[in-house]
Order: structure tokens, then sequence, then C-alpha cells
């Protein structure tokens, strides 16, 4: 079975190899085809992985035989555990649904396109499922610079390419963090196997291992979008083509995040220990701040894209504070909201993806009332709104619901409520702009406004079959996240969190050859209580979405409301100021205010 | 152990961070970004690195002969082909960038403000 685990990242790194070469020779039919299979293989191979290690435990991969003697490591190994070969399968399949929506939708590709998608997924299948250090980070690198082509692929949208300078400049700077951040873990340790530093750090929490993990974790929090490091992220997204926004919201920001929580489990948990108070402060502090800027600049949007991104990284706010409780059932939790929220985030962007196809814009002010043509797209935008809000049963109310007993449980029932308005405020967005959209409801636009980037059409508007071939991923992702919410697999992904934080164990396997272990039953864990705050998101969505689009008729209080919202809303519009050279410091100092909170609070 | 070895690279990186903060031209912007990158060369071969020590390659020597670390000097090289990657795609950009609004100075390209 261990030899699922390179196949699964070679596949498609293979068949990104034949498309590039073969691109130009053979029919576009050919090439998706090829792609569509490769994508489907890892995603078989990668659920067969996640099944064969809940039952019979981690399955270990070492490249070239190179096993472990007397207790140290040379070699290079994949350590598999259900969780993260589950989030692979999850990355694989969000790229077969964006090959079949991008079917018909870039005739012109010569293969470049496809293959660099590939490549970006088979990175990111690798990323999650290595077990050494210095192999994540070059996964990690091989993810970011075949996004950032993507990115800037359009090379004749010049926004395009700003928007991948912008986004190549701060991960780039983002990811010598976590290289600095290796090397030192590295000079300490002399390993680089996740489960060697892991042995060799227990009980050692001098300033060395601290700055080192605090390098490492901010590294990764620019690719996860925390605030202040998440201002590439609206404009990649604004400005990237629509299948690969999917992948973006849907799986790349919460890899950094994933990237964070084995950082701090695999590696950093014995030694940090007697620090986890203050580390679970610090990470929460930069959740919730995260949560707010997201949710109210994702109000304030009128480009559909770029609305759907600032409420990525509002929920990819909530989901760091669900991994900085430090709790397994909270850290279960963010496993389901990742793949809860990104079928929902998946599916959003492909209906974005259509209303841009047809009408050529992405600006709700622009397409006020045109919707009504496409009421199953209405239908579908609402839906992925409540969804956004955790109305049960949607899979984000699943993960949502764990995360939130592990809140109360920590006795910060107060940090529930902000995030509960803070999705709520997301999923209200969307609502409100499909209220414009559908209805021509709302006040009229503010010319002074500041008005968005031109979008430029993607291809020629899709008729019949290709409008169906668009549409099938958009509605099957957001059914998925329907469908999701009945599958009890709550106490079964928290037992999985519960192994994923077990680092004894891991260490035992990686390093002593001990035989992995099967996942115990998890502890039963009743969803119903949390109905009513998942219902109460929903409510409160649509009071945002009303307050958005009817406040104006209140004759006497509109000018005074206006006018507070204008003013509390200059300061987050000044901080996006669109350019890359403020970005990196922002980054330079939510980078130094991250080490300087780590070092005093974990001293 | 000295504190050179972290002192030197921080400081690179620093001014690395300082030039891509302060830089009114994309190239330059492009440039400081190797150069907080080479902290991250500098950093790592000072930590493999022995005093007296010869290269890590026992093809014409014994293997019993003090030597650096091989694997630092791997991630060195892992490292740049990285960064040679990330420099020509960004210069890419900033070429096509250059020639469609004719500017190269990052803080007047703000079509995607707020």
């Amino acid at each position: 079975m261990s030899a699922l685990a390179p196949l699964a990242l070679a596949v498609p790194l293979v068949a990104a190899a034949l498309t590039s070469i073969l691109g130009a020779f053979v029919p576009r039919v050919v090439l998706t085809l090829l792609n569509l299979a490769a994508s489907i293989f890892a995603t078989v191979a990668c659920a067969l992985l996640a099944r064969d290690a809940a039952l019979h435990g981690t399955v270990v991969h070492w490249f070239g035989g190179w096993h472990p003697a007397h207790g140290v490591s040379l070699g290079i190994a994949f350590a598999v555990d259900s969780v993260s070969a589950a989030l692979a399968a999850f990355t694989a399949f969000l790229t077969t649904a964006a090959f079949v929506f991008a079917w018909t939708y870039y005739d012109k590709d010569d293969g470049a396109f496809t293959a660099l998608m590939q490549v970006f997924s088979g990175a990111l299948i690798g990323f999650f499922l290595t077990g050494d250090l210095f192999n994540l980070f070059v996964f990690f690198e091989l993810m970011s610079v075949s996004a950032y082509a993507l990115t800037g692929f359009r090379s004749e949208d010049t926004s395009a390419v700003q928007g991948a300078l912008s986004f190549a400049i701060v991960n780039s700077t983002g990811a010598f963090l976590v290289l600095t951040g290796v090397a030192m873990i590295y000079a300490r340790t002399g390993a680089l196997l996740m489960a060697q530093i892991a042995h060799a750090v227990a009980g050692q929490s001098d300033p060395l291992v601290v700055v080192a993990f605090a390098l490492i974790v901010a590294g990764f929090l620019v690719k996860a979008s925390a605030a202040p490091f998440h201002f590439w992220l609206s404009e990649a997204h604004a400005v990237a083509p629509t299948p690969l926004c999917v992948l973006f919201s849907g799986i790349m920001v919460q890899a950094g995040l994933y990237a964070v929580a084995r950082t701090y489990w695999s590696i950093f948990s014995a030694g940090l220990a007697p620090h986890a108070a203050g580390v679970r402060d610090v990470l929460l502090a930069f959740g919730l701040f995260t949560a707010i800027v997201g949710a109210v600049m994702c109000f304030a949007q009128r480009h559909l894209k770029r609305l759907l991104a600032f409420s990525t990284i509002a929920h990819s706010g909530l989901m760091l504070c669900a991994i900085a409780l430090l709790d397994p059932i909270a850290l279960g939790g963010f496993f389901l909201y990742v793949i809860g929220h990104g079928l929902v985030k998946g599916g959003l962007f492909f209906a974005s993806g259509i209303v841009l196809n047809r009408y050529s814009t992405v600006d709700v002010e622009a397409l006020r009332g045109k919707l009504r043509e496409l009421p199953w797209l209405a239908v579908a935008f609402a839906l992925g709104a409540l969804a956004l809000a955790g109305l049960p049963p949607f899979g984000t109310f699943t993960g949502a619901a764990l995360i939130e007993d592990g809140l109360s449980r920590a006795h910060l029932d107060a940090v529930g409520i902000v995030l509960l308005l803070a999705v709520a405020l997301t999923g209200g967005s969307v609502l409100n702009a499909l209220g414009r959209m559908t209805f021509g409801w709302g006040p009229d636009p503010d010319p002074q406004a500041v008005t968005p980037g031109e979008e430029q059409p993607e291809t020629d508007p899709a008729r019949g079959v290709r409008l169906v071939v668009m549409a099938v991923p958009a509605l099957a992702l957001t059914a998925l996240a329907f469908a999701a919410g009945f599958v009890p697999i709550e106490s079964t992904a928290a037992a999985a969190a519960q192994r994923f934080t077990d680092r004894a164990l891991q260490e035992a396997v990686m390093l002593s050859g001990a035989a992995p272990l099967a996942l115990p039953a998890g502890p039963h864990i009743s969803l119903s209580s949390s109905i009513v705050h998942g219902v109460a998101g929903a409510l409160l969505a649509i009071v945002f979405a009303a307050l958005g689009l009817f406040a104006h008729r209140i004759r006497p209080l509109w000018p005074a409301l206006k006018r507070i919202y204008t003013v509390a809303m200059r300061v987050p519009h000044a901080w996006h100021s669109g350019i890359v050279t403020d970005y990196v410091a922002w980054l330079t100092v939510g980078g130094a205010a991250f080490g300087a909170a780590m070092l005093a609070l974990v001293r | 152990m000295s504190w050179l070895p972290y002192v030197v690279p921080a400081w690179i990186f620093v001014v690395g961070l300082y030039g891509m903060a302060t830089s009114r031209h994309l190239v330059h912007l492009i440039l400081c970004l190797s150069v907080t990158q080479s902290a991250t060369y500098v950093l790592i071969l000072m930590i493999g690195y022995r005093a007296g020590a010869t290269a890590p390659v026992f093809s014409d020597v014994l293997s019993t002969v003090r030597a650096t670390d091989p694997v630092v000097q791997a991630v060195t090289l892992t490292d740049i082909v990285v960064g040679a990657t990330v420099t020509a795609l960004l210069l890419a950009f900033a070429l096509r960038i250059y020639k469609t609004y004719g500017t190269t100075d990052p803080q007047e390209l703000r079509t995607m403000q707020g």
C-alpha cells in the first residue's frame, strides 16, 4: 500500500510533463481526458491511503529504501495519516472538478495551463503527504511557483500580471521565512525528518527553538492569508482564472493552515508544551483579527471574485482560531471545515465563473437584475451564501460545530460569537450581492466609489452543452457540500485529529519501526446543541444582507448611517492600497509583531 | 558557537525587506527579493561550515577526512534553483507591466485599490 503514496503525486507530475510535451500536437480533448484520468487516479489513490491509514495506522514510505537505523534517519519519508491523505484526496478532487469546468473554457490553451494546474495539484498532494520538513518546503515552493505562473497566465491581461507580481513577491518572502526557520532548527538538531526533529527538541524551549517555530509559522501564515499577511490573496483571486480560484480558496490557503498545525503537532509540541497557552493566545489573536478584517472587507466589495476572496480570508481566520485552540476535537473541526468550506467556496467560484463567462463582468453593480435570466444560478449562490454562514446541514456546519465545542470547553464563548458574526457577514455579503444581481435591489451605486479593475472576459459566452459542462461542477460541489452534512463523520474526524496530535506515536512509528495503530473509536459528539448556532448564523447573514440592500429606504437614518459607514471603512480601505511595496511593509510589521509576541509569551 | 551565522543573514534579510518596502522600480524590487533570499543561502551554508574541513566529496579523499555538512549544500542548491525560477518569472511579469503601463514604479501601479 505504501507504494501508492509516491504514485499519488508522480502520476499528476508525469501527466503534466506529457501535457506540456504533447500539447502542441494532440487534440485538446485528449489532453483533457489524460489530465482528468490523472486527477481521478490521484483522488482514488489518496482516498485509499486515507482508508488504509484509518484501518491500519500511518502509512510510511521511505524513498530509496533509506530506512532509519538505530533510531536515526538519513532518508526522506512520506508519513501518510488519515488526515493528510484525506486532504490530498480533496486536492485531487477539486482539481478534477476544475478540469471539468475548464473543459471548454480555454480553447486556445496549448497545454501549458493544464500542465501547470497539474503540477500545482501534484505539489499540494506531496505537501500534505510528506513527513520531512525540508521536503515540505520544496513542495511548498513548487506549489507556489506554479500558482504565480498560473495567476499571471493570461499575460495579455496586465491586471492579471500585476496581481501575480504581488502574489509572488509576498509569498516568496513568506517562503524565505519558512526556510530560515527550517535552517535554524536544522542547526540545532541536525535533522530534517519531522519525527527526528521532534525527538531532538523534546523538552527544549530555548529562544532558538522558539524563533525557528515563529519563523516557520509566520511563513506559513502568509500562505494562509492571516492578516496582515493577507493582501496578496484578494488581488490574486480577482485576476486568476476561475478554475484556479477554486483551488486557491478551496485548498491552497488551507494548506498553509495545515502546515501550521503540522509544524506544531509533529515537530514542536513537545518542546513548546510548557508554553502552549502562549502559543494559543498569539495564534488566536491573529485568527480573530483575520476573521474580522476579512469579513468587514468582504461586505464592502462589489467585485464578485474579490468578495469571495475576502470571505476566504475571514474563514481562514476562523480556521486559524480552530488550530490555535491546540485541542484535538477543534482540530478535527478544522479538517472538516476545510472540506466543507472548500466545497461551498468552490461552488460559489464556479458560479461566478459562469457569470463572468456570460456577462463578461463580475462587477455586481453592472450585473443588476441580470441573474433573473438564470434562476438556477441564483439559487446556487443563495445556498452557497447560507452555507458560508454555517447553516446546517451543510459541511461547514459540522466543522464549525466541532470548533465551537472546542471554544466553549476553553471558555472562549466570546470568541465564538465574534467568529459567528464574521462568517455570517461573509454569507450576508454574498446575499447582498445576490439581491442586487437578481432583483436589482439596493441603493444606486456611489459614483465616487472605488471601481475595481476591469475584468477581461475569459472566453466567448458558453451556450448549450458548454454551459452544462460549466454548470455541472458548480452545482455538484454545492450539492456535495449539502450532502456532506449528512455523513456522520465528526467522531472519526476527532479521532483522526487526536492521532494527528500524537507525536510520541509518530516518533515510535517513524524512528523505531513500531507498528502503526488503527484509529480508535472517536469520542461521541453531539451536534444538536450547535444547530441553534448554525441557524443563527444564517439568520444573521440575511439580516446583514437586508441592511446592505434596504437600509437606504430608512430615509431619516440613511445619510447618517452612510456617513458613519464611509468614515469607518476609510481605514481598512487605506490598508488595502494595492501597492506591493506596502504589502511587504505590512509583512515586515506583522512578522515582527508575531515573532515578538511569541518570544514575549513563550518566555 | 558564534553568533555571526545568525547576525549576518538577519542583517541581509532586513536590508532586502527594507529595499522591497521602499522600492520605486520593479527590477530593483525583484532584485531586493533575491537579496532577501540570499540571506537564507548564507545562513544555511554557515550552519554546515566546519573549521578546517574539506568539501564533502569523497571520491579522491578518505572517508574519514573531516568534511563540511553535505546536507546544507544540497539544501542551498535547491534554494538557488527556486530563486532562479522565481526571479525569472517575476522579471517576465515586470517586462509585461512595463510594456503596457509604460512605468516600472510599483507605487504607481494601483489599479486594484480597496
